[in-house]
């Protein structure tokens, strides 16, 4: 059957929170139950965004990594509290609100941190993928309607088809995949993964220094090339997708090797002079 | 003829008791409205007393009779039976009506209250059918309704149940809409999703109509007498008490009288903030400007805040004054999409700006880049939402020294011959001057890369690359946000920066295909040619001089004119000065009408003026948004202002110096019409930022909050009090406004009123491709007229034929300015000719360098559109890139590097004093790569102010950076502002209350003359 799944693309995540302020729309003020009660004004989040950065001047990025309740179908929230939290045909967890009034240590059932504790009405809440508008024949929750690109992209499909979408487009959980969650992820590279970088210049027949451009760059693990790259038009270059912690490489640019450390951070090589 | 008229008068007039009477019984809002009046009897007649009828209002019922009779409250006079006919028949023409006015063939007498009540009763005969019973929006199937309604960041579809707002959203285009355009560029076909974008902002709104700080009746501060001690130095400490709105008017409108008739005209000073709302009619440029032109207000003088450069530099090489030296942008976007191989945004951030008003419209485009395989290059010193978005290199020059970056590249396109000859040979004036400068040959200063690495700490190499990209490129070139604007243009002679990027421009063939100004921000294929105006085209304020109205709504929304008498004006920037001194020497006036219009200068007081003695001042945005704005709170604290009344909707800022505080309401709870990110006027075509041109009815989706009432009504109100209340709105709601004005608009062909109030919006079609626009400034390579769909420049700003050639002495781009050359060629602030002029505070600025060393930048801000948004406990305080919360109070965001902060012993989220001689201001630490060693970045437009002594002179935890910018014009001979050359100091707050010394008063009692 037609199952909610959601796509979030850190490519197309501009930074602009206007999803946390369409869930702040949607549920601040209002009641929906029995779907859930208010959220609180302040100090409470269904949708949260982190920035993360990546490298330093000049070759630093900037990105944005949306996260909501996962709706895993493995769902460590209805192992620890059955009797709150339950999972609809569509694949969303809903939990209780009655059950869940008075309980604040269920805030703690969820490894992500996506259960919020509001100290207003005493009770436990999360994002319900805006359940009671899509029982109302909205297509998409306020967070997706209202994303300028779809970097957060609902895709209503069978889970046999939904896998092999996740496969070919290369999505992936942001937490474990034990937990069988139900919002994947696109480009998560640019939060998990780091690089190395740096820029080479070369002097000119004028006698000036100049961005060396098309240079071609290689990175070795040991003896063993992994990767190769062309510098762009400031004698740039970047390897991106490296694991944190990946520990030590060697870049090779016209006949010069240099060092790279990499740790939970990006590494770059600086400038090397051909 | 006459026979007809009077069959159709006397007939019309005969029926209109029992009509009134049958509405009644149908309608119960107009059962109430009749209820309104008890024992008012109205007299309807012509002037020579031929013929009369007489109607009285009793117990909600109406009586007729034929006949003149002495005793009516309100006379309606007709000069004959034509007028009467014109005037009271079903369907009447509106030019006929207000022709019939302005001759003094129809008058209406009687106390305003009760006149203006019969006017309106009349029109509601017509409207009441359609707003009693509610036939307007669109009913869901769960009970809610569903409107329309227009923010600076979008329009919405506004739901409501039970007379609460319930949510917003976007408008997703249904099959009925207009289709979308498509562009075709390299083999791939793009269109935009039909539906609309929002800011952060505009999808925030409900938490601002439903703000607790909302103010919510009218209220007097405790320790203010009107009659006895009205303790000045108390604003902005002694708190308020609420009053009735009886009070508070009697209030207003008796100090409006006094300081009129013991001062003189003109002692009443308007000013307002340049964004709270939305609407063509109930908007400050329209209803606020007919308020101030009949009270005869002494304005205030707005510099161009966000073209500051562009404005005083730009214009004198090309032109473009109506636009404030904001270039043309027609068809740019596809032109881009088909021909750019390279795109420079410069000091240009779209992604936090949305150009302006514009959503997240661009966005939408911008994401096609990659698609395209357009190159990007970022020149920020603040790795911008932009640049963060599109990734492209990223050069980080240090704050104000973008000019010698700009120079250092023409310099390599001369050395290295990398710019377009011929069109510099052909189409431009001056060029040898510049590129004697630009090769030292003045000077003995060559305007190298190396040269500019030692000034920008950017490396040599590193410009050179990008000079040599550019050159051998087709290029667009994104200087500012729409482009015009950026934070490098609000820079100590950020003019010179504004030129660099005229001057680069026109040295590679500005244009050409694939040349032109330009980030996919502004220029869409839409319609250019279906006639709405935007909200800065004058809307109601029947204002042609000091609005877009003359171009727009002129001919076609008739209306009595409107013209303010008071020929007196205060310069924004230094209305500090104005009022505590009450003297201010000469300042430079905007006027845009021609590029020499700016050496204009004026003096305040004028000649025959005293000195404002009141202060009427429309929301409150001063302190966040203008520069050493200590000085707008110390201002408040003498008696050099006798009398402050303050009409906001929020409680903040400025608000609370006020003496009385009257509670506007939000758009959303009156009537407007708008057009998404239309402003007009200055901005003339601004919805070709969008991807569609959508223009909407603003339903009145819930009543007032409380007591608050709409500007028009508070407005309205006042006149009434001064006899004006007819002469302010014509005997009109705001509701028959709109329509008046929806009327004088292209709507009316195209969708009918009762279409068009029923779904709330229309989608106009885009232009087929074969009719798009003509590329910008294509006519002018060509060396043909100008063949862009808009009025200016005026005819008179040409030296040769009409529209042909730029508006420029020659015609042609000057890289040698003629204006400046006639105006002060000596000028070393801003020479005829492009230069670099080192900062008046930055690292030149050594001994200061020394004790404050770190150079903040405070760009528009991201997630607010300048104050509105920010603040009053909305849903925006809760992003932690614009406000982070620490013990229960919402700190503005200071960012700063890493290694800064390290130096410092700064950790994230700290609580940080940032300081320099000019005050202290306290926000939250955000740490970030964003930025260089060397430079700090907070966002400008803090809504609060929050001082935490005295106000004016203690330190601010509200977050207004601006206390701590420079007060100094971006060049002498300019009212502008300069706010991102500021040095400033940074250490971790102790919890202390710093003081400093307030402005002294230079005022010696001598500049008054009283009746």
């Amino acid at each position: 059957m037609s199952k909610f799944h959601i796509v979030v693309d850190l490519a197309k995540c501009v930074g602009c929170h206007t999803c946390i302020m369409a869930c702040k729309d949607e549920h601040c003020g209002n009641c929906w139950l029995p779907y859930t009660d208010e959220q609180r004004r302040e100090d409470e989040k269904w949708i949260r965004i982190k920035r993360v950065e990546r490298g330093n001047y000049p070759h630093a990025q900037v990105h944005y990594l949306p996260s909501i309740c996962n709706h895993c179908d493995n769902a460590a929230c209805i192992k620890a509290y059955p009797d709150v939290f339950f999972k609809r045909e569509d694949g969303i967890v809903m939990m209780d609100p009655v059950k869940a009034k008075g309980r604040p240590e269920i805030k703690d059932a969820c490894p992500f941190g996506a259960i919020d504790w509001n100290e207003d009405l005493q009770v436990a809440q999360k994002c319900t993928g805006c359940a009671h508008l899509l029982d109302d024949g909205w297509k998409e929750p306020r967070c997706v309607q209202v994303c300028p690109l779809r970097a957060l992209r609902i895709v209503k499909c069978d889970d046999g088809d939904f896998e092999k979408l996740a496969m070919v487009k290369g999505l992936e959980p942001l937490h474990g995949a034990g937990a069988k969650p139900r919002v994947v992820y696109k480009n998560l590279h640019l939060y998990k993964n780091v690089y190395v970088c740096g820029a080479v210049e070369t002097t000119g027949k004028d006698g000036l220094k100049t961005c060396a451009k098309g240079v071609q760059v290689e990175l070795c693990k040991g003896d063993e090339v992994v990767a190769t790259t062309v510098t762009d038009m400031f004698g740039d270059f970047y390897f991106d997708k490296l694991d944190k912690n990946s520990g030590e490489y060697i870049v090779k640019v016209g006949g010069q090797t240099l060092k790279a450390t990499v740790g939970a951070e990006c590494a770059d090589v600086g400038l090397i002079t051909l | 003829m006459e026979m007809t008229d009077k069959i159709l008068v006397s007939g019309t007039l005969f029926v209109l008791d029992k009509t009134l009477n049958a509405l009644a019984a149908v309608f119960p809002d107009f059962k109430e409205e009749l209820l309104k009046k008890d024992n008012l009897t109205v007299q309807l007649k012509l002037r020579d007393n031929s013929y009369g009828r007489c109607f009285t209002f009793k117990n909600g019922k109406v009586t007729g009779r034929t006949g003149i009779f002495n005793s009516a409250t309100v006379v309606m006079v007709f000069e004959d039976w034509r007028i009467a006919r014109e005037v009271v028949a079903l369907i009447r023409n509106q030019m006929d009506f207000v022709n019939a006015a302005k001759q003094g063939q129809l008058a209406l007498h009687g106390p305003d209250e009760d006149a203006q009540w019969f006017a309106a009763l009349l029109l509601k005969v017509f409207t009441a059918p359609l707003l009693s019973t509610g036939l307007y929006g669109t009913k869901m199937k769960n009970g809610e309704m569903r409107y329309v309604n227009g923010t600076n960041g979008g329009p919405v579809f506004v739901y409501v149940k039970d007379g609460k707002i319930v949510r917003m959203t976007p408008i997703d285009f249904d099959e009925t809409d207009a289709d979308t355009w498509t562009i075709t560029a390299r083999g791939k076909k793009f269109s935009p999703p039909r539906r609309t974008t929002l800011a952060p902002h505009a999808m925030a709104q409900k938490g601002m109509v439903y703000s607790p700080k909302r103010i919510l009746y009218p209220m007097k501060r405790v320790d203010f007498d009107v009659n006895g001690e009205r303790n000045y130095e108390n604003r902005g400490v002694s708190g308020y008490e609420r009053i009735s709105w009886d009070e508070a008017l009697d209030i207003v409108c008796s100090e409006m009288v006094r300081v009129r008739k013991e001062y003189g005209p003109g002692t009443i000073f308007g000013s307002h903030g340049s964004h709270h709302t939305w609407g063509n009619v109930g908007y400050y440029l329209s209803c606020l400007k007919r308020f101030f032109n009949v009270i005869g207000a002494t304005t205030c003088l707005h510099n161009p805040d966000s073209w500051e450069g562009f404005c005083w530099g730009a214009v004198h090489h090309y032109g473009g004054s109506t636009r404030n030296g904001g270039v043309e942008p027609y068809n740019t976007v596809e032109d881009c999409m088909q021909n750019a191989e390279m795109i420079v945004f410069w000091s240009s951030d779209p992604e936090s700006t949305s150009g302006v008003y514009a959503a997240q419209e661009g966005t939408i485009r911008r994401n096609w880049i990659k698609d395209l395989g357009i190159e990007v290059v970022h020149i920020d010193p603040y790795l911008n939402s932009t640049a963060s978005f599109l990734g492209g290199r990223w050069i980080s020059p240090r704050p104000a020294t973008d000019t010698p970056l700009a120079l250092a590249i023409a310099y390599t396109w001369i050395t290295e011959g990398l710019y377009d000859k011929d069109y510099v040979a052909t189409r431009t004036y001056g060029f040898d001057v510049w590129k004697k400068y630009l090769l030292g040959e003045d000077d003995g200063v060559p305007k190298s890369p190396e040269w500019q690495e030692a000034i920008t700490g950017v490396e040599a190499r590193v410009v050179r690359a990008l000079a040599r990209e550019w050159g051998s490129k087709k290029t667009y070139l994104a200087a500012g946000g729409i482009p015009a604007f950026g934070s490098a243009c609000r820079t100590a002679f950020g003019t010179e920066w504004a030129r660099a990027m005229v001057c680069l421009l026109a040295m590679q063939g500005w244009g050409k295909p694939g040349i032109n100004f330009g980030g996919l921000q502004y220029g869409t294929p839409l319609d250019s040619r279906f006639h709405f105006p935007g909200y800065a085209d004058g809307g109601f304020s029947g204002d042609c001089v000091t609005s877009g109205a003359m171009v727009s709504t002129y001919n076609r929304v008739p209306q009595t004119p409107s013209l303010n008498s008071v020929r007196q004006q205060i310069p924004r920037l230094r209305l500090p000065e104005a009022i505590m001194n009450r003297e201010l020497d000469a300042f430079h006036v905007h006027d845009v009408h021609s590029v020499t219009g700016q050496f204009q200068t004026a003096k305040y007081p004028a000649p025959g003026f005293n000195p404002v003695k009141m202060y009427y001042k429309y929301g409150g945005s001063h302190i966040g948004t203008q520069s050493n704005t200590s000085r707008f709170a110390q201002m408040y604290r003498c008696d050099s202002l006798q009398f402050v009344v303050n009409q906001s909707i929020w409680f903040e800022g400025e608000c609370k110096f006020a003496d009385v505080i009257l509670p506007a309401c939000t758009n959303f709870e009156r009537w407007d019409v708008g057009e998404m990110s239309s402003s007009g006027g200055y901005i003339d075509r601004t919805y070709l930022q969008n991807n569609h041109r959508v223009i909407f009815v603003q339903h009145k989706c819930i009543e007032p909050l409380g007591e608050s009432k709409s500007d028009f009504d508070i407005f309205y109100d006042v006149c009434c009090r001064l006899g004006l209340g007819q002469v302010f709105c014509e005997g009109n709601s705001l509701y028959d406004w709109v329509v008046r004005y929806y009327n004088g608009t292209d709507m009316p062909k195209v969708m009918p009123w009762a279409k068009f109030i029923q779904k709330g919006y229309y989608v106009v079609p885009p232009l087929p491709e074969n009719r798009r626009d003509e590329v910008a400034y294509r006519w002018f390579v060509e060396g043909g007229k100008k063949n862009s769909p808009e009025l200016t420049p005026l005819p008179s700003e040409y030296a040769g034929r009409y529209a042909e050639g730029l508006q420029t002495q020659t015609g042609l781009f000057e890289f040698e300015c003629n204006t400046l050359k006639r105006f002060d060629p000596n000028d070393e602030e801003r020479l005829p000719i492009c230069t670099y002029i080192p900062s008046f505070e930055g690292r030149e600025t050594t001994e200061l360098y020394a004790k404050y060393p770190l150079q903040m930048i405070s760009p528009h801000a991201k997630f607010s559109f300048h104050t509105m948004g920010d603040g009053k406990e909305g849903y925006i305080n809760e992003i932690e890139e614009h406000r982070i919360k620490i013990d229960g109070y919402y700190y503005w965001v200071f960012r700063m590097n890493a290694d800064d902060a390290a130096a410092r012993g700064l950790k994230q989220h700290d609580l940080v004093e940032v300081f320099n001689d000019r005050g202290y201001v306290i926000c939250a630490l955000d740490i970030t790569n964003r930025l260089p060693s060397g430079t700090v970045h907070s966002y400008e437009s803090c809504a609060d102010y929050d001082p935490l002594g005295e106000p004016g002179v203690s330190t601010d935890r509200a977050g207004c950076v601006n206390i701590l910018t420079p007060e100094r014009m971006i060049t002498k001979h300019a009212h502008g502002l300069a706010v991102n050359s500021c040095l400033v100091e940074v250490r971790k707050w102790d919890g202390q209350v710093r003081t400093w010394e307030p402005m002294k008063s230079t005022y010696k009692g001598d500049k008054e003359v009283k009746a």
